[in-house]
């Protein structure tokens, strides 16, 4: 009777652990983890906010994707690493260089390594398509934990720690989904300086 | 060793039955869970809450964006014969109106940039289908509306224009 018992305990354990981790339930397993897309250090799940055929998706979009909207209303890249590849992090200021982008709109956010927005008020969260200045096709703005003058386009990394930059596309081109890369040219994060950098 | 086909047989049985559990039923008990932590947050049932403009101090969810206003309208059809009519006011720039129900799937979307949206949804899948009437999978789910709205005074206009938004039960 032990025997039978203990094989029911160790089966319903290692059938519900299975089923966390290949659904990417497991505590700890972050949204990238899963991104099918990648587009110059840009990653997104396509499948958030698209019809889930198998249940190990559609377990997964329910914790990572909770309320997001439809694929057809908008799409999220998020990246959290500048150009060469080093982690983004608030004691270095980057530049962020891009341009038109294949949406009806868009927006770039900074959040902190758990996904909340940096506790600060600096009221300069994000950019988006009708806040940055300069033409569409091309426009810069400063990621710096360091308020700049007046006129330039910010997004304030003051109390950020280690971040990343979620872009969001609105009402995005259907060709974005056939060929991303094709059709999608990202913005590019450039290092600037950190502290402690030699002068 | 012919102790043991016995137990590797539960054994074996109760793995793929809890895995197939785990994975059936894990969208339900999150939507579940957020159902309550919205009704405890305040967001009512069968009305449009509005919230505070996204920030840092206001935050409760990851990933939210502080461009949209958001507003959220919980739902429960079990009642014989109910219905919920949903009305998303006019608004100049990107909104949308997105059904999810029980299993966290959205079932239903409406974009609405310049033009009211009014639908009517039940539950009960044996009523005849009828024009801007859709079927809720599920008794219970939330609706969520969303404006473009990245500054205080897109944010303020749109909760103006939420004066036109409804979500009301209805019974025949």
């Amino acid at each position: 009777m032990i025997r039978y018992a203990l094989g029911a305990i160790l089966g319903a354990a290692l059938g519900i652990a299975s089923a966390l981790y290949l659904a990417g339930l497991w505590p700890g397993m972050k949204p990238l983890d899963f991104g099918n897309v990648d587009v110059d250090g840009w990653r997104s799940d396509f499948a958030i906010g698209s019809e889930a055929a198998d249940p190990y998706t559609r377990a997964r979009v329910a914790r990572h994707g909770l309320l997001a909207l439809a694929k057809s209303e908008a799409v999220y890249f998020t990246r959290t690493t500048d150009a060469g590849g080093n982690p983004l992090r608030q004691e270095c200021e980057y530049a962020l260089i891009g341009g038109d982008m294949p949406a009806q709109w868009w927006s770039i956010t900074l959040y902190n390594a758990e996904s909340y927005l940096p506790d600060n008020a600096d009221d300069a969260l994000s950019v988006d398509a009708t806040s940055v200045s300069g033409e569409a096709e091309e426009w810069d703005a400063l990621i710096s934990s360091d308020r700049p003058e007046p006129g330039i386009n910010w997004i304030s990394s003051r109390n950020a720690g280690k971040f990343d930059l979620t872009l969001r596309l609105y009402v995005p081109d259907e060709a974005l989904f056939d060929n991303p890369a094709a059709v999608f040219d990202p913005p590019v994060v450039q290092r600037l300086s950190c502290e402690g950098d030699a002068a | 060793m012919m102790r043991w086909i016995g137990p590797l047989a539960v054994f074996i049985i109760t793995a793929v039955g809890a895995h197939w559990a785990t994975l059936q039923y894990t969208p339900s008990v999150i939507m579940d869970r957020t159902l309550s932590t919205l009704k405890n947050r305040g967001i009512s049932q069968h009305a449009f809450t509005t919230p505070q403009r996204i920030s840092p101090s206001t935050q409760v969810v990851v990933r939210t964006s502080p461009d949209l206003f958001y507003s959220l309208c919980r739902y429960d059809l079990s009642e014989p014969g109910s219905a919920l009519r949903v009305t998303m006011g006019e608004w100049p720039d990107y909104q949308s109106l997105s059904f999810f129900d029980g299993d966290t799937n959205n079932f239903q979307r409406f974009r609405g940039q310049g033009e009211t949206v009014s639908v009517r949804m039940v539950h009960n899948k044996r009523e005849l289908p009828a024009p801007d009437t859709i079927t809720s999978p599920t008794p219970r789910g939330v609706v969520l509306l969303r404006r473009l709205a990245p500054t205080q005074e897109a944010f303020d206009a749109a909760k103006e224009a939420s004066k036109e938004d409804m979500c009301e039960l209805v019974t025949r």
